[in-house]
């Protein structure tokens, strides 16, 4: 996915803080703005000066209870309706899928203990004993046959029917066997399993409550169950002692959602708060100076993109988007608005993903380069337009006034247009972009598949331009259970790509930065989840 | 008196108007401004995923077929279902008001406490160290943007002095700061008309003979003045009912309180139709009867209305 969820939070306002505390933006336009997104952001650097002088806190704690503040409330219960961000922080806790990427991005036994593919297109799963609901139901393979039928089935209507596209039929030839049959052979599938849409959810509540009160009253296996929700205020979950992983870290977690990024961040320092998501790049070193609580960031599974459009002229232009490519001093993005939470990539795979090629250098800076293909390209002038957002991805105003003076310094017309997150996403799902648009592809699988595939193949929701070679090696890696096969398909595609420079113009590969109080420990999970289990959240006590 | 049931029936009849019309512009620019579908689906749902999910919204009918749909619906008291919270539009609503109750009430109430009796003071006692020094603090009042006063509160009183929680709602104590952020721009409002209009009354004739006949300043002021100067004030602080609501949008962001504010521009972000025609409508009814009780108010305080 690109993280659409984004979009149900309150715009974030630190791009429109930043553009402005450079000038980028004058001050009626920010002020009209801001007062527009109920922004809380003149004060947003002096509020943290102002808790440095918090009293230093022992660094271990007698607490039995976790509160977590993100960008948005919790906005649906029910797993398959939502694939936001800050619901999934929620259902990965309240559900279990039947494999689990824990944050070191491996694939870990879940709900199924062990699985092997019994077939060029079958894959068996043996699932856990002994599991129970919160309600106290035995957990078997009727409850995953129903759950993932469930994703796709017409009537259940839900929001993640396009996740399990490849699987033909599912069997459940005993309690604890699950034997699932794919359309084509699909290496990926246990991969699928552990992300949106493959949580598990009970058929026998389902059937009795209906979807409507499973919504609101989710009950699920996972290691929280919900004790009482008010909605934009709190929701709070109690560990579920019998489960199977064991009982978490702690007696309770608390989400709160607080939209803001200054108010979240003052919430931390002050101690009102256990973790916070999200936290801003330039409020990273604030919250590491400050005596009790420390930054964690984790590299995002993903890259902070431009998509191009290279169906319009200039963009269909290979040596205009060549020269586009050379021309961003990602180096200086990264240094001066990200303050260093971020990397250059060196092709349109993260690193983290399978088969992401390590002898490959960052991508490269070359104005001069760029400056002659300009040149050569037989470019007329005509405008080249970024179709920004304020705070999709954070900065990408001020990023895009930066790239667009980049662009002009060789020679190339480019302008900035703002468009609202609505417009963006019905743009996105019409194909219109006028040139370019920020784009954060997510690597739902770990795998260049789940990535640059999904989102740039025939059809596929950035579908701007075709390469047949591209194409054939595309579709044989996503059917191939060959590993090494695949390795180079896409080592060859990642070439393809950076020859016709057709697809995105790369710009970085972030963080994803959370503020913690000093006395958790935690490691965040690149893909957004927010990992409480035993295994990922401790606290230090005394 | 044309009958004061004929008035109500007129001013029913208005009322009915007005929310129409409201409910109406809602309507065409929520629908012609974007599409909550797209955002609703993972942005590689395919279009027939995406036409699919439209079917079930009923967001494939023509527009005036949807609008009379929700025209019949609405006459009915039924404003369809969230498409974010899957839950009954108005019930997600109201369930927010109280909230937002809370706040706006408690924000007035300080208001009108503390900036009626300033702005009385300042007009007495016009042109002295406290008239230059209350007006001052109210022209800050007024002109700062809410949200820079809130951030300076949560600055100043919460992390600083450690007086007040940060955010959030729960005890007396979280109330303190959104109140006084969403109050201030209404207690410089009342503080500086009130100010005006009592200044006003003081230089009539009918002041001057009151204090010829030698009735004491206390009395001229509560009895003579203040029942005159009392109409503008009361335009004004009826208006500025109003103008919380829409402070409410900042406020409530800015300390995460869980108001009907930020749920209705959640709810525009989301395209989220059924729940923003659910706030606007509460929003116009609410603004309505304000000034409706004003009308009311204005007959008790001023005889010539009356006629």
């Amino acid at each position: 996915m690109e993280r659409e969820g984004r979009n149900v939070d309150t715009p974030t306002a630190e791009a429109l803080v930043s553009a402005f505390e450079r000038g980028a933006v004058s001050r009626r336009e920010f002020l009209s703005r801001a007062g527009l997104l109920g922004l809380t952001a003149a004060g947003a650097g002096a509020l943290a000066d102002a808790a440095a002088p918090a009293r230093a806190r022992a660094q271990t704690t007698q607490k039995r209870e976790v509160v977590v503040a993100q960008g948005g409330d919790v906005s649906k219960f029910d797993p398959h309706f939502s694939t936001s961000s800050n619901d999934i922080r929620v259902s990965f806790n309240v559900f279990d899928n039947l494999t689990s990427r824990h944050p070191d991005q491996k694939v870990y036994p879940g709900l199924a203990t062990e699985w092997k593919a019994t077939g060029p297109t079958t894959w068996t799963f043996k699932l856990r004993q002994g599991v129970k609901w919160h309600n106290g139901d035995p957990f078997t393979s009727a409850d995953a046959k129903f759950s993932l039928e469930r994703t796709f089935d017409p009537a259940a209507k839900t929001m993640v029917a396009t996740v399990f596209t490849t699987i033909d039929r599912i069997e459940a030839p005993d309690p604890y066997t699950l034997v699932v049959h794919t359309k084509k052979s699909d290496p990926l599938l246990p991969d699928r399993l552990a992300f949106y849409g493959g949580q598990i959810v009970p058929k026998k509540v389902l059937e009795d409550v209906g979807p409507d009160t499973f919504n609101t009253k989710p009950v699920g296996t996972g290691p929280l169950r919900l004790s009482s929700w008010t909605k934009d205020d709190k929701a709070v979950f109690e560990a579920y002692p019998d489960y199977w992983g064991g009982k978490i870290d702690a007696d309770r977690i608390v989400f709160r959602p607080i939209p803001e990024t200054a108010p979240r961040v003052a919430a931390l320092l002050k101690g009102e708060v256990d973790a916070i998501t999200q936290l801003p790049s330039d409020h990273w070193d604030r919250v590491n100076q400050s005596p009790t609580t420390r930054g964690v960031g984790a590299l995002y599974a993903g890259l902070y993109c431009l998509g191009i459009n290279a169906k319009n002229p200039p963009l269909n232009n290979e040596l205009v988007r060549k020269a586009m490519a050379l021309a961003v001093d990602r180096e200086s993005i990264v240094k001066e608005m990200y303050r260093g939470r971020a990397i250059v990539p060196n092709g349109p795979i993260a690193q983290g993903d399978r088969h992401y090629d390590t002898s490959l250098p960052p991508l490269r800076f070359d104005p001069n380069e760029a400056r002659e293909l300009v040149k050569k390209s037989g470019y007329k002038n005509e405008p080249i337009i970024i179709e920004t957002t304020i705070g999709y991805v954070a900065q990408d105003k001020a990023m895009s006034e930066a790239i667009a003076s980049m662009w002009k310094d060789v020679g190339l017309n480019a302008a900035v247009e703002v468009v609202e997150y609505s417009v963006r996403a019905e743009k996105n799902r019409n194909r219109t972009f006028k040139g370019l648009w920020w784009t954060d592809p997510t690597s739902t699988l770990r795998d260049p598949d789940g990535m640059m595939w999904r989102l740039l193949s025939p059809n596929g929701p950035q579908d701007y331009f075709r390469d047949p070679e591209w194409d054939e090696l595309g579709n044989a890696a996503r059917f191939s259970l060959d590993e090494k096969f695949r390795g180079e398909a896409y080592r060859k595609m990642t070439k393809i790509m950076l020859d016709k420079a057709f697809g995105w113009v790369i710009i970085m590969q972030p963080y994803e930065d959370y503020g913690l109080q000093k006395h958790l420990e935690f490691t965040p999970n690149p893909n957004q989840q927010f990992e409480v289990r035993r295994f990922n959240l401790k606290l230090r006590r005394a | 008196m044309r009958g004061f049931g004929g008035f109500l029936a007129y001013r029913l009849f208005r009322t009915l108007v007005a929310l129409w019309l409201v409910s109406t512009v809602v309507f065409v620019v929520m629908r012609l401004s974007g599409d909550p579908v797209p955002l609703l689906l993972p942005p590689d749902a395919p279009i027939a995923e995406m036409e699919r999910v439209r079917r079930d919204l009923g967001l494939d009918r023509s527009l005036p077929v949807q609008y009379g749909v929700f025209l019949a619906n609405v006459v009915r008291g039924d404003f369809g279902r969230s498409i974010h919270f899957r839950q009954p539009a108005m019930e997600v609503a109201r369930s927010y008001l109280r909230a937002t109750f809370e706040l706006g009430l408690v924000a007035f109430a300080v208001a009108l406490i503390v900036a009626f009796p300033i702005g009385v003071l300042s007009a007495v006692r016009r042109n002295s160290l406290l008239d230059h020094a209350t007006m001052a603090v109210a022209l800050v009042g007024q002109s700062a943007p809410t949200f820079f006063i809130g951030i300076l509160l949560i600055l100043i009183l919460a992390l600083r002095f450690d007086l007040f929680p940060t955010s959030g709602r729960g005890d007396w104590r979280h109330l303190v700061l959104p109140a006084l952020t969403l109050g201030a721009f209404t207690m410089a409002s009342i503080a500086r008309i009130t100010r005006s209009a009592v200044l006003e009354v003081l230089r009539a004739d009918f002041v001057r003979t009151a204090r010829a006949k030698g009735v004491s300043e206390l009395w001229v002021v509560t009895k003579h003045t203040l029942r005159n100067a009392a109409l503008p004030i009361l335009t004004i602080t009826g208006l500025q009912f109003g103008t919380l609501l829409g402070g409410a949008v900042v406020t409530e962001t800015v300390f995460a309180w869980p108001g009907i504010g930020r749920l209705a521009i959640q709810s525009i972000y989301n395209r989220d139709y059924p729940v923003v025609q659910s706030t606007v409508f509460i929003a116009a009814v609410l603004f309505i009867a304000t000034n409706l009780l004003l009308d009311v108010l204005y007959g008790i305080l001023d005889p010539r209305a009356r006629a």
